[in-house]
């Protein structure tokens, strides 16, 4: 199994796939700015307070989105929880469809309604943007404004009759985030270099406790090897994680929980192969790499996956943020994603494959040699 | 020497990619221009150069597997 070569080709051919797949499909649109625009002046953050009544016009700025190819209408929807309406998920649309200055930016008008069917004091309103040519875009917590007592209760400008209006366009994107953007596809290369290392990790457990069971130097090597690799995979891990972090967090390095334990997994890692070198007579080295093996294996289960989930982190899947299920997981991006584990993967036990070969066939000619 | 000199030009590129300040707000230049395919050549170029050069490591081995068994 070890010389075929139809899994290694498996391997590089998902790889390439990943990349060329992964990099050239382009993103969902998605709306980058919604200002108000007041007497020419756009606003600061914050200042201005939102009036039930009163009409506003926006600046829109959108991503992928071209706002002058066809006509595109606008919404803004309030967010479901408390509202009291017949109608799940209401809407206001605009006043007219966006009115565009250039492909990705445009103006719109809202008149907000009088009354809001909901019972919070605060009303949390969501963009939504639709075209023919490029579908919907959203923007989460577009508005938020206070209500009072008397802003409470039904209106007829909300309605579910933007669900009918909404343009659905049927092509393979990826999602888009506000925060990640483009970065969203480091999906496929950061976490298929934990997965495929975790994996490797786990066979070369299982050869460390057959080694210590037989005593055959062959799972030694099969172990050893793997190690090599998956200490490979992990750094590389670590640092595409960090520039990733740079341009979603602005550091290339935080102190997080989940941060620091999977690098304290690794250096642990690191250890062992220290240790490997110190030792010259092989069987010992064997021996003690081998048990070495196994303890850094239990104690990696707690430090990357059970520790940080137990804590704040910043990090997706810990610390109370949804993990790949979430909002960061599509089917469009499992359709490259899980190939790429799998070629990182195979592509992994391919580099493992070499060293555990050219191991052996050391092995075999100093023991001839003897 | 030679491990030196690989790991000052590694640092050199690391810093140079942090100066790279990406506006999340900005629309993707590379796709827009169409030079993000370039990227994606560049990538599969480099791919396919170290599947080959594990590939000739992978046939060195096994003539030297070849050799050691037909010696036996």
């Amino acid at each position: 199994m070890i010389k075929k070569w139809w899994w290694k080709a498996l391997g590089l051919i998902l790889l390439i796939y990943t990349v060329i797949v992964g990099m050239a499909v382009p993103l969902k649109p998605g709306v980058t700015g919604f200002e108000v625009v007041r007497s020419g002046v756009s606003q600061e953050d914050n200042i201005l307070f939102f009036t039930p009544g009163s009409t506003y016009t926006f600046e829109i700025r959108g991503y992928n989105m071209n706002l002058s190819a066809a006509k595109t209408k606008a919404w803004l929807k309030l967010n479901e929880s408390g509202a009291s309406s017949d109608v799940i998920n209401p809407a206001v649309s605009s006043d007219a469809v966006v009115v565009p200055s250039s492909e990705s930016s445009g103006l719109v008008t809202f008149t907000l309604p009088m009354k809001f069917p909901t019972t919070d004091d605060y009303a949390n309103l969501t963009l939504v943007l639709s075209n023919a040519v490029d579908g919907q875009a959203i923007l989460p917590q577009a508005l938020n404004l206070q209500l009072t007592a008397d802003q409470k209760g039904t209106d007829s400008a909300w309605s579910d009759a933007y669900l009918s209006e909404i343009d659905v366009v049927d092509s393979f994107r990826f999602p888009y985030r506000s925060v990640l953007n483009e970065t969203i596809r480091n999906t496929f290369f950061h976490i298929p270099l934990w997965f495929s290392m975790f994996i490797m990790l786990i066979v070369s457990l299982v050869y460390s406790i057959r080694y210590l069971r037989t005593g055959h130097i062959k799972d030694d090597i099969y172990a050893s090897a793997l190690v090599r690799v998956s200490v490979l995979f992990g750094v590389l891990g670590i640092i595409t994680g960090s520039l990733w972090a740079k341009y979603t967090w602005g550091t290339f390095w935080t102190t997080d929980v989940k941060l620091n334990m999977s690098t304290v997994a690794m250096l642990i890692y690191v250890a062992s192969l220290i240790l490997r070198s110190s030792i010259n007579d092989v069987d010992r080295r064997a021996k003690i790499s081998a048990s070495y093996n196994i303890f850094a294996f239990a104690a990696l289960i707690p430090l990357v996956f059970v520790i940080p989930r137990l804590t704040d982190s910043l990090h997706p899947g810990n610390g109370g943020n949804p993990a790949l299920g979430g909002e960061d997981m599509e089917n469009t991006l499992r359709a490259v994603f899980y190939p790429a584990i799998i070629g990182f993967t195979l592509v992994g036990f391919w580099i493992a494959s070499l060293s555990i070969r050219y191991e052996m066939i050391k092995d075999n000619w100093l023991t001839r040699r003897q | 020497m030679n491990k030196s000199r690989f790991i000052l030009i590694l640092g050199v590129i690391v810093t140079s990619i942090s100066q790279m300040k990406a506006e999340s707000a900005a629309i993707d230049f590379l796709r827009s221009t169409g030079k993000i395919y370039s990227v994606i050549a560049v990538i599969v170029v480099i791919l396919i150069g170290i599947g080959i050069y594990l590939y000739k490591i992978d046939n060195k081995l096994t003539k030297l597997e070849n050799q050691i068994n037909n010696e036996q």
